[in-house]
């Protein structure tokens, strides 16, 4: 019946409506006054050119494995290269201490680092998110947004 | 109303409605650990609140559901959560946006969690999609025993978000809670259908029909599955089975309606509809009911009739000011128009629907996205007339709504108008890539074949094609786009291409 319900919604509303994959969400700490950044500033944090927030405190990035999809993805979208060659960004001597990269193994962890540390951001499947985190706009648009940025396919 | 028959898991779970006083006035009930809160003062609407959600969520019983909400306001007015519940579940739109103001007006009333809920409730139908789902899962971390809200946010994040991982884990994860609760049963079958694993709902269907066989909705919900599947007799005898037990169960009476819409028995299908809309008492689903049957004479290929039956759904829409449904119907009307200058004329009347002076009684959530379908529709018609300057100006205006309004229904007639531009542009990679982004509309489909064919894909034009030619329901869309594909496959069984393509 459920999904009669549903079908009878269509009719009136057309509410059927199904996105392939996800939309990826760069999250925050919320006490984090930042509400925006556009993707070349991310890729800047991402290349650990800016390594501090605005107000003065250093960025530690967290993402989930390197080998994963959403963090495949995010590197494609954010440095515009290949996997390959972006993975290499993160794991540069060059980078030292500058915006230190923490892998996570679930979306969970990546919230539970980001909600316990001011200066972390991390990305995380939108479905996902919970109070903890802030969500932050990225190129003036957020998740669901036309034209977002992290949509995945 | 109708007998009810309670099961006796639903007895257990009428205690876990929580407290029953306002939140100023007492602290949470001890039993708000384990399911969120329901703040009320009034013992009449906190039980009728629980009998609407026994009845709404647990039995599937929409209408008398739906009646409990409005009992549980009208013995509390200052029900907040009683309010939200009401605007979410209704399929009035007016009602809907009535109540949604005054859930917001009376929620500083509720308990922190339960305000959670009501803004959850609200976002969803406002395309704050982004603070729902943050909403949801603060909800199902501090609540991970409350079956009805994992039930809820699954339905929700499988049905309108198509977010089908995410919610067959809430279904899986409360089935292995409880493996008891035979709705999470019913919701997961439906979201492996939807997501493309239907051979995993039959068996679901089984344990639930098995569990609860003296329930009706196992069967109707069966119905639907094989209904979806394509099996037409089975789908009949699991609707009839459900009518059997209770012969007041109108989902199935509608059921069986439109299994024989579909079978192309279109008189025995309008008889049937019209004892579902003699079954149910609430307009906004009479009216719902009343187009489903005079879209009949269209799929029966006798437009004249077809008109002048949804010119009289139109007048008893308009009398009883269901805006929406109007807007639908025109919409309707224009999709099965052969005439195109004549069918742009029946998409301007749909938006004049949406614009006259009552469209304050719509939530703008449900004006914009019926406006953004009548804008695809209205592009997709000027695109296969050959009114480029036309689909131009459409596109333009769905592209200013899909700038501010992030519902999916919006986005995805967005880039779908655009998609059929770009086709008209012959710009086939691109309006494959735009037609993508509205994966189950059939119109968009019907389109995304042909984009294919002409971008030189034909493995995956027919691909589309068999998906456009399997899709079995009651949309307007499908009605108008699926038997095409159908034939088309047929056509193509009967002439192979000698020496394969692609």
């Amino acid at each position: 019946m459920r999904n009669r319900l549903l079908v009878i919604c269509v009719l009136v509303l057309s509410v059927a409506s199904v996105a392939f994959g996800t939309d990826y969400a760069i999250v925050v700490n919320p006490a984090n006054p930042l509400r925006a950044l556009s993707l070349v500033e991310l890729g800047k944090i991402f290349k650990a050119k800016t390594t501090i927030w605005p107000d003065g405190k250093g960025i530690t990035l967290v993402l989930r494995e390197p080998n994963s999809p959403a963090t495949k993805f995010i590197l494609e979208k954010v440095l515009g290269g290949t996997f390959d060659e972006e993975k290499a960004v993160l794991s540069d001597p060059g980078r030292k201490n500058a915006v230190p990269v923490v892998f996570a193994e679930s979306d969970e962890e990546v919230m539970r680092i980001v909600g316990g540390n001011a200066g972390a951001v991390g990305v995380i499947d939108v479905y996902n998110i919970t109070g903890g985190v802030k969500v932050i706009k990225i190129d003036d648009k957020q998740p669901f947004d036309p034209g977002y940025v992290l949509k995945g396919r | 109303m109708k007998t009810r028959n309670f099961f006796p898991w639903m007895v257990i779970s009428a205690l876990l409605a929580g407290g029953t006083a306002r939140a100023q006035d007492a602290a949470p009930a001890a039993s708000a650990t384990s399911a969120v809160p329901v703040t009320t003062p009034s013992t009449l609407a906190a039980n009728a609140y629980e009998m609407g959600l026994v009845q709404r969520e647990d039995r599937l019983f929409v209408d008398e559901g739906l009646e409990f909400f409005r009992q549980a306001v009208k013995a509390d007015p200052q029900f907040a959560l009683g309010h939200a519940a009401l605007g979410y579940f209704t399929a009035d739109p007016k009602e809907a946006k009535d109540e949604s103001a005054l859930a917001l007006k009376f929620i500083a009333t509720a308990a922190p969690d339960e305000q959670l809920l009501i803004h959850w409730m609200n976002d969803t139908k406002n395309g704050e999609t982004v603070e729902a789902i943050s909403a949801m899962n603060d909800l199902l971390a501090k609540y991970p025993t409350d079956k009805r809200l994992a039930n809820m946010a699954a339905e929700w994040l499988c049905a309108n978000q198509g977010a089908f991982e995410h919610g067959e884990a809430v279904l899986v994860r409360l089935l292995k809670y409880d493996p008891h609760y035979y709705p999470a049963t019913n919701n997961l079958a439906y979201c492996y259908a939807l997501s493309g694993q239907p051979q995993l709902a039959p068996p679901l269907m089984d344990q639930y029909v098995a569990a609860l066989p003296n329930e009706p909705n196992p069967q109707d919900s069966y119905g639907e599955i094989m209904r979806m599947l394509g099996d037409y007799p089975a789908a009949l005898e699991h609707y009839n089975n459900a009518l059997k037990i209770n012969p007041h169960f109108n989902a199935s009476q509608v059921g069986v309606a439109s299994t024989y819409a579909l079978m192309g028995d279109e008189a025995k299908a309008r008889a049937q509809y019209l004892v579902a809309i003699k079954g149910t008492k609430e307009r906004s689903t009479q009216i719902n009911y009343r187009i489903l049957w005079a879209m009949t004479y269209y799929r029966e290929n006798k437009p004249r009739l077809a008109r002048e039956a949804f010119e009289k759904v139109d007048t008893e829409a308009h009398a009883a000011g269901l805006t929406v449904q109007e807007a639908e119907i025109h919409r309707a009307m224009a999709l099965f128009n052969p005439d195109a200058a004549s069918a742009l004329k029946d998409l301007d009347d749909a938006r004049e629907d949406l614009s006259d002076t009552r469209k304050s009684n719509l939530l703008p959530g449900d004006r914009d996205n019926e406006l953004a379908l009548i804008l695809q529709a209205r592009a997709f018609i000027a695109v296969k007339a050959g009114k480029t300057d036309a689909a131009q100006a459409t596109l333009k205006l769905l592209e200013n709504m899909a700038q501010t309004n992030r519902s999916t229904p919006v986005q995805e007639a967005y880039h779908s108008a655009n998609g059929a531009v770009l086709f008209a542009q012959g710009d086939y990679a691109g309006a494959i890539a735009e037609l993508q982004e509205d994966p189950y509309n059939p119109l968009s489909l019907q389109l995304l074949s042909a984009a294919q064919t002409k971008a030189g894909q034909a493995a995956d034009a027919r691909k589309t094609l068999e998906t456009l030619a399997a899709i079995s329901d009651e949309r307007v869309e499908t009605a108008v786009a699926a038997p095409p594909a159908r034939l088309a496959l047929k056509h193509d069984a009967a002439h192979p291409v000698q020496g394969g393509a692609n």
